[in-house]
């Protein structure tokens, strides 16, 4: 957890608006945020944008970062996840179609296995958690998570009523909920 | 699932909020809710953190180096003066920035009344519009640290936290300042050796102070230590 311990030290000095942390903290996160942006926008020009105004959001409210009670990496990815979906609904733009939301889960292990040794296990509890949904639930929880996909978005790609799909994707948070706190 | 209907749908609310499915009606008024109840923001954090290992696997991409460049146009275009924009604390939207030493103010009489002999050390932990200054003296002997607040007060139902920042480590927590103005701290071993070149700092925290050990809430004030 050492990590974890550096970049919530890090965060807590770029609330107090050293930039010395905060470049260091640039460095030690912008590639794994960038990718998160990338993932969603799947454009390198308006991901580089988003990057940047991320990177504005962290610095001006690094000080609440612990308000809601996130871990420091997940306020990071969320931070970095919603200013990019943000970006996705104001375009308007259709999100791509041939992503296969599944290899995410399936990718190579992280770089660093004993430092993630922890957050490895929490990775394969949740995948353990995905793998007893239906395959089509599963993906649409992750096809809204990874790519911002709205349940219009959900309705049309499953071919069912918007009400047919919140049913399904809320008995499917229940489901996900009750596995992960097994 | 033997949890109550309530508990269920607050599990799914904050699930569709923490996938960003909820309409922004919907999202606002889960927001409201979230800064009053803690048990929501519990579930909103548990799915924050499931869901955010769905984000583990994918790869990382160093982005182009000007994005750097964009970034510190955009937040530091302006010129930096001081080891006080080191802490570049106009940035921080609370508009705190921190006022030069003005010592001779709070050397009166009455803050030496405190103890034997004059301090070794002193700061004005202030913000820059004045709404909150706290005068420093630090005795290094007896390792004591004697505080007045001349202006200002904790926010209703919060507290005010004194951090020691010494250069590139954490800040460290040198406690929560009580309600009385006057105040007198013993500072820990730890932290005796840093004290002559800290800066010293004041954030808004919950009562009873920070609950992770680092400062959660808006920094207040700030004030550089120095010899008398």
């Amino acid at each position: 957890m050492r990590d974890r311990d550096e970049i919530e030290a890090l965060l807590a000095r770029t609330a107090i608006a050293d930039r010395a942390a905060f470049d260091d903290l640039y460095s030690r996160t912008s590639a794994k945020l960038f990718g998160v942006v990338l993932r969603v926008l799947n454009d390198r020009a308006s991901s580089e944008d988003v990057l940047q105004e991320v990177y504005v959001r962290i610095w001006r409210n690094a000080g609440r970062y612990n308000a809601n009670g996130l871990s420091p990496m997940t306020w990071l990815i969320t931070v970095a996840r919603n200013a990019s979906i943000d970006r996705l609904r104001r375009q308007k733009t259709q999100p791509t179609g041939d992503v296969d939301v599944d290899d995410v889960a399936l990718a190579d292990p992280a770089p660093n296995p004993e430092a993630e040794m922890l957050r490895g296990a929490e990775r394969a509890q949740i995948v353990a958690c995905f793998d007893e949904l239906e395959a089509q639930r599963a993906e649409a929880v992750r096809r809204a998570y990874l790519e911002g996909e709205t349940y219009a978005d959900l309705s049309a790609r499953f071919d069912v009523p918007v009400n047919t799909m919140r049913t399904w994707l809320r008995r499917s948070l229940l489901k996900l909920k009750e596995c992960l706190s097994r | 699932m033997s949890e109550t209907p309530d508990r269920d749908d607050d599990t799914v609310l904050a699930g569709e909020y923490a996938l960003g499915l909820l309409s922004a009606e919907e999202a606002a008024v889960f927001e409201a809710r979230l800064g009053a109840e803690p048990e929501l923001r519990a579930l909103y954090a548990a799915w924050a953190e499931d869901f955010a290992q769905l984000a583990e696997d994918i790869p990382a991409e160093t982005p182009p180096a000007q994005v750097k460049t964009l970034i510190e146009s955009e937040l530091f275009d302006t010129p930096r003066h001081s080891i006080w924009s080191w802490l570049g604390l106009a940035a921080i939207g609370g508009g705190l920035a921190v006022a030069a030493l003005a010592l001779a103010v709070f050397l009166g009489a009455d803050f030496l009344k405190d103890g034997p002999g004059a301090p070794d050390y002193v700061a004005e932990i202030t913000a820059e519009d004045g709404s909150l200054t706290i005068e420093a003296a630090y005795h290094a002997g007896e390792a004591r640290l004697v505080l007045e607040r001349r202006a200002g007060e904790a926010r209703p139902g919060r507290a005010l936290e004194l951090w020691l920042i010494d250069g590139d480590a954490a800040p460290a927590s040198l406690g929560v300042l009580p309600d009385d103005p006057h105040a007198v701290l013993e500072v820990a071993e730890g932290h005796r050796a840093a004290m002559p070149n800290a800066t010293l700092a004041i954030s808004d925290e919950p009562a009873g102070g920070s609950p992770t050990g680092l400062p959660t809430g808006d920094v207040l004030a700030a004030g550089q230590v120095s010899s008398i």
